[in-house]
């Protein structure tokens, strides 16, 4: 089905770019530390791009993590339950999953609206608006939304997942 | 609302949806967001929910994760890690209990180069476990010493733990790294000692077995090769992070690079090993960075219900003296460490333990050290420690789950045994970064 594989497309493309993003800002900041001590000029925007890297990199990560069931999760009640109670309560984990994202849709929208309206802007080494900040968290819950729909409707359901280790 | 019922009710609703299997992450969000509403204003609450978020994670501080998780995926990704066991196991002869030695051995010297316990458990787990059993390794002796390893590797530098304990309860980072080395390496030498005495004991629970002559070069050669530049690059990362060359960041960074480019040197280096590196590595920090994203927030909302300075003061009036607090702390870790993983545990109790470590003036790098040792421990622990349940679903069949608390039992025992020993001998894990970096 072109939806399912555009949507698996999707999912993928979100953990090759934070895989990307994280490989890249390694490089980045290596290669400034040996500028730095070669004598030659040191870059003192790397600092801040390593910075922002991160948010980038874990909010493109996080609804492709979902959808391959990684997210760490407490799975020991669910597997001592019965069948049918435990569907029950993982479609409840799901709903709440749902309403909390949609809240940070709601209010990353809201923030972005609000910085720009009062023209914020970021002034470090870096000069940019702030709402450019923000606007990863929208996007990031939209799909991790559309991902806790999908489970609530079967797919992925009581898939065994990471336990809770680092 | 009195400030137990509002920590009640908190930690209430978050125990609730944490058990109906919602990810960790979410749960804290969720909790949050009631949170945020009730006590930091309403609507203006979420907009800050949402700016808490993004800044809780835009930290500098906690940019060395992704590249310490990255080190140890290159080596695990493109093979170089087992070709560093496959020498060490060459090396290390004529021991009792050799391939337990081995994997202690062998784990130590993975976690001084990767950042992230599951890599590390993961890799044992798959390469030596089945080989010692096959060899009629007692159970216990071969799943005990790689559980063991594993939570090591939180304390050995790099580690990824370390870095986010470091951030999240504002201890010097590189003190917090190096302050590791030695309480690592004594428990590794430990639990070595504790395999060659049993294993010597009780030749029936490892089973000796020809080995193929090595002499000379084919003996000593694999370990030049191979573990050697793994153990530079360890030292190269540490060392510019002492000599103040390079930020943590920064020699994580070069670290995570260096390893790649000895993996091209060995020629292991493939696209699809490296593509493999750089996801598991989006995947492992995307995991822990995403818990973060909610620390802020849940640590406003534990203050501005009252919660935090609530039961930090009913503490501090109970008067349990330093050491009864300290100890109390660590029992709590003990436990929650059968239930949550480690960064929802550190979301948990820094809010309520950093304010106390303040109050009765702990060295905070010292606290740092003792933290983690029982948070490793913590995942060790039956009857529910994660690591335990890891090792059940990479175990062959027929192992049980009351194996795999007999095999892990006297490594939690040397474990306490270590914790009381940093406890009261703090040197052993201040002595170190206070001479390297406090000149």
């Amino acid at each position: 089905m072109p939806v399912r594989s555009a949507y698996h497309l999707l999912m993928q493309a979100c953990g090759v770019l934070a895989a990307f993003v994280i490989g890249a800002v390694a490089v980045l900041v290596t290669g400034d530390v040996v500028a730095r001590n070669v004598g030659l000029s040191s870059f003192p925007w790397v600092v801040e791009v390593s910075e922002y890297s991160l948010p980038l990199a874990t909010f493109l990560a996080a609804p492709w993590l979902l959808y391959r069931n990684e997210h760490v999760r407490l799975d020991m009640l669910l597997g001592a339950l019965p069948r049918t109670v435990a569907r029950l309560l993982d479609a409840l984990a799901d709903l709440v999953g749902i309403a909390v994202s949609l809240v940070f849709v709601w209010y990353g929208v809201r923030v972005i609206a609000d910085s720009r309206a009062l023209g914020s802007m970021v002034f470090k080494t870096l000069v940019f608006p702030e709402w450019w900040l923000f606007v990863p968290v929208p996007v990031c819950f939209a799909l991790l939304a559309v991902e806790f729909v999908r489970r609530m409707l079967g797919a992925n359901g009581l898939a065994p997942s990471r336990q809770g280790m680092v | 609302m009195s400030w137990y019922l509002a920590a009640a009710s908190l930690f209430g609703a978050l125990t609730a949806i944490l058990l109906i299997g919602l990810p960790a992450a979410f749960s804290f969000f969720a909790i949050n967001v009631v949170g945020a509403w009730h006590y930091l204003g309403g609507e203006a609450g979420l907009a800050q929910l949402v700016r808490n978020g993004v800044a809780a994670i835009t930290n500098f501080s906690l940019t060395p994760i992704p590249f310490f998780v990255l080190m140890g995926e290159v080596l695990f990704h493109t093979g170089v890690a087992m070709k560093a066991i496959d020498a060490i196991e060459r090396l290390i002869r004529q021991v009792p209990g050799r391939l337990a030695v081995v994997a202690v051995v062998a784990g130590t010297v993975f976690s001084a180069i990767s950042g992230s316990t599951i890599a590390t458990t993961a890799l044992l787990g798959s390469l030596l476990l089945p080989e010692m059993l096959r060899r009629g390794y007692h159970p216990s002796m071969a799943m005990g010493p790689i559980m063991a390893i594993g939570g090591v590797d939180m304390l050995v530098p790099p580690s990824a733990l370390a870095v986010l304990l470091g951030s999240l309860a504002g201890i010097s980072i590189s003190h917090l790294l190096i302050a590791g080395i030695v309480p690592g390496v004594l428990m590794a030498a430990i639990f070595v000692a504790y395999v060659v005495l049993r294993a010597n004991a009780d030749p029936a629970l490892a089973p000796a077995f020809e080995q193929a002559p090595a002499r000379g070069w084919s003996r000593w050669g694999p370990l030049l090769l191979y573990v050697t530049p793994l153990v530079l690059i360890f030292v190269v990362v540490i060392a510019a992070m002492v000599a103040g060359w390079a930020t943590p960041t920064e020699s994580a960074a070069v670290g995570a690079v260096a390893t790649v480019v000895v993996a091209w040197a060995y020629r292991a280096l493939t696209l699809s090993g490296l593509m493999k590196a750089l996801l598991g590595t989006a995947a492992i920090s995307g995991i822990i960075l995403f818990i973060i994203v909610g620390a802020t927030t849940f640590s406003q909302v534990l203050t501005f219900s009252g919660a935090t300075d609530g039961l930090v003061t009913a503490v501090r009036t109970a008067d349990f003296g330093p050491w009864g607090v300290l100890v109390g702390m660590l029992l709590i870790l003990l436990a929650l460490g059968c239930f949550i993983d480690q960064v929802s545990m550190m979301l948990l109790t820094l809010p309520f333990f950093m304010p106390l470590v303040q109050h009765y003036g702990y060295d905070p790098v010292w606290f740092g050290v003792l933290y983690l040792i029982a948070m490793q421990l913590g995942l060790l622990t039956p009857p529910f420690g994660m690591l335990l349940f890891t090792m059940k679903g990479v175990a062959p069949k027929q192992i049980t789950m009351a194996q795999i608390f007999r095999a892990v039992t006297p490594y939690v025992l040397i474990g306490l045994v270590m914790l009381a020993a940093v406890m009261l001998f703090p040197g052993l894990a201040v002595w170190l970064p206070k001479s390297l970096l406090d000149r």
